[in-house]
């Protein structure tokens, strides 16, 4: 009856890759978050489309922080 | 008249008989038939083992057999351990026995006590085999104090040649080793004889019990007297897969003081001469698959190392900026990372575990004060030690990256920590996974109030 390890939800050696793939896909998605604010006038403006943008580019930027953090050795 | 003084007198006659049935209950009821102490002094920490031959006279059956201690050696005593032992040479087979110190009321000149615990308890006229190990730490004095670094260095032993015991010993006989074949005096106490680096004193026929007879033996000892006075090992749990061990020494030659001036010319033209009680190489036994080795003090990093490891085990060899004489100390910083699977584990009742080992890596060295932190993740909760010998518990709180509560630490301390300490020790603790995404949820709130500040200030112009 040997115990049970536990280890990390996903393995070690995808840190680094998994960073730099959210890390870019997040910084894709706030770029078109500023172009959609740079491009569209006061009138033509959906509040809805800036939340989603942002909360979307917000997740991904925020895990893929998070993992960097990982992949450079501070584990928090 | 007559009859009531005649009925006081009976009553204190009785009352007298029973007190003096009572005060006798441990002491004669056992006897050592025989005893073989060999006390080993190769390295700085006394190492002894004792084999006794217990015999049950008594007509109750006997469940404990007590150990006694000198006050002096009890102070000094790091940890006593006990085994009862059947079968001869190849077939012997070994059951540990628990080992717990007892206060007695009436103990002569301050003895100390311990009272192994026997499996089965002895009945009347049977005999039992057991082996008991006791180290003892800062026991060797040095003496001349103080020596230059081209001399060597001479310590003192003082013991008994009889064993100190609660009970009478028929016959007994003690082993001194020495590590090398310079004695420079022991005491003689008859029958005792001296072959290359043994000394034997002995045997002794029926010694009554609590006698003991002081010995000195005078000695060349230049193993390596290293004691770290303080040690901190502070163990740092995360969940997204690493342990982080960072151990900070403070380490202090215990032997004889060097006096004089060191000649840097001298020692390294004749490194067999000259330093021969110094040290400047320190072996740490770490677990397989450790990581980010990194070996530091104040001044920076140290790159006087080697690191070695296999399947088994990794060897971390320091070198101090310096070589170490005595009376001088270093401190340093060693810190590693462990994968986390190799240590955490889930326990049958859904709590986690950490199962790590207690004691200081270093080979061979006495720890004064050993504190062991463990730091639990954020969001843990209910921690609890288990640790198969006695320390002292606490809880502290940390805070570290991405903390909001701050991590509850659990710190074990334990003073007088020998090389037998290192084993595994249990932490438990409940985690709900859920409190892992605390962390990326966090960063997520933080960019989410940035993007939505340039959104409102987009807004207002």
């Amino acid at each position: 009856m040997a115990p049970k390890p536990i280890g990390s939800p996903i393995p070690d050696s995808l840190y680094p890759t998994l960073s730099v793939f959210l890390l870019a896909i997040g910084l894709i998605v706030t770029a078109s978050f500023f172009i959609y604010e740079a491009t569209s006038s006061r009138k033509n403006r959906s509040l809805v489309k800036e939340l989603t943008t942002g909360a979307v580019a917000s997740v991904f930027l925020g895990f893929g922080s998070l993992f960097l953090l990982i992949a450079s050795g501070v584990y928090v | 008249m007559e009859a009531p003084l005649r009925v006081r007198l009976a009553l204190l006659l009785f009352i007298f008989v029973h007190l003096s049935l009572h005060t006798k209950s441990f002491s004669q009821e056992l006897q050592i038939i025989n005893a073989e102490r060999r006390i080993d002094l190769t390295t700085h920490i006394v190492t002894v083992f004792l084999t006794l031959k217990v015999e049950n006279l008594g007509a109750s059956p006997a469940s404990e057999v007590l150990l006694a201690f000198s006050p002096t050696e009890v102070e000094h005593l790091a940890l006593v351990k006990a085994a009862a032992t059947t079968g001869k040479r190849k077939k012997k087979t070994y059951v540990p026995l628990d080992v717990n110190s007892v206060e007695l009321p009436d103990a002569p000149n301050g003895t100390k006590y311990f009272s192994i615990a026997l499996v089965t308890p002895l009945s009347k006229g049977d005999t039992a085999t057991i082996e008991v190990l006791y180290r003892l730490t800062h026991s060797l004095e040095p003496f001349p104090v103080e020596i230059s670094q081209s001399e060597s260095q001479l310590v003192y032993f003082r013991d008994s040649a009889i064993l100190l015991s609660p009970y009478h010993v028929k016959q007994q006989t003690t082993f001194i080793k020495t590590p090398s074949t310079r004695v420079e005096s022991f005491t003689m106490v008859e029958p005792t004889k001296r072959a290359g680096t043994e000394l034997k004193y002995g045997p002794y026929d029926n010694r009554a019990p609590y006698s003991y007879l002081p010995i000195l033996v005078h000695f060349e000892n230049n193993n390596p007297f290293a004691v770290v006075e303080e040690l901190e090992r502070e163990v740092e749990i995360s969940h997204w897969g690493s342990i982080q061990v960072t151990e900070r020494y403070r380490l202090f030659h215990a032997g004889a003081r060097h006096k004089g001036v060191f000649s840097r010319v001298e020692y390294q033209t004749r490194p067999g001469a000259v330093g021969a009680s110094s040290f400047k190489h320190l072996l740490a036994r770490l677990p397989p698959r450790v990581h980010s080795v990194y070996y530091r003090d104040e001044i920076g990093n140290i790159s006087s190392s080697h690191l070695r490891s296999d399947f088994l085990k990794s060897e971390l060899e320091i070198e101090p900026r310096f070589p170490l004489f005595g009376g001088w100390k270093a401190t340093f910083v060693i810190g590693y990372g462990l994968p986390l699977q190799d240590f955490l584990f889930e326990s049958p009742d859904g709590r986690r575990y950490l199962n790590f080992t207690f004691g200081c890596p270093l080979v061979e060295t006495v720890v004064d004060k050993l504190v062991l932190k463990v730091v639990l993740p954020e969001g843990s909760k209910d921690p609890r030690a288990e640790v198969p010998f006695p320390v002292e518990q606490r809880l502290e709180t940390k805070y570290s990256y991405l903390d909001v509560v701050g991590r509850t630490v659990v710190v074990l301390e334990k003073k007088n920590v020998v090389p037998e300490h290192n084993n595994p020790f249990q932490v438990y603790y409940s985690f709900n996974p859920i409190f892992m995404l605390a962390e990326p949820l966090m960063l997520l709130v933080f960019k989410k109030i940035i993007l939505s500040k340039s959104e409102v200030a987009k807004d207002l112009s």
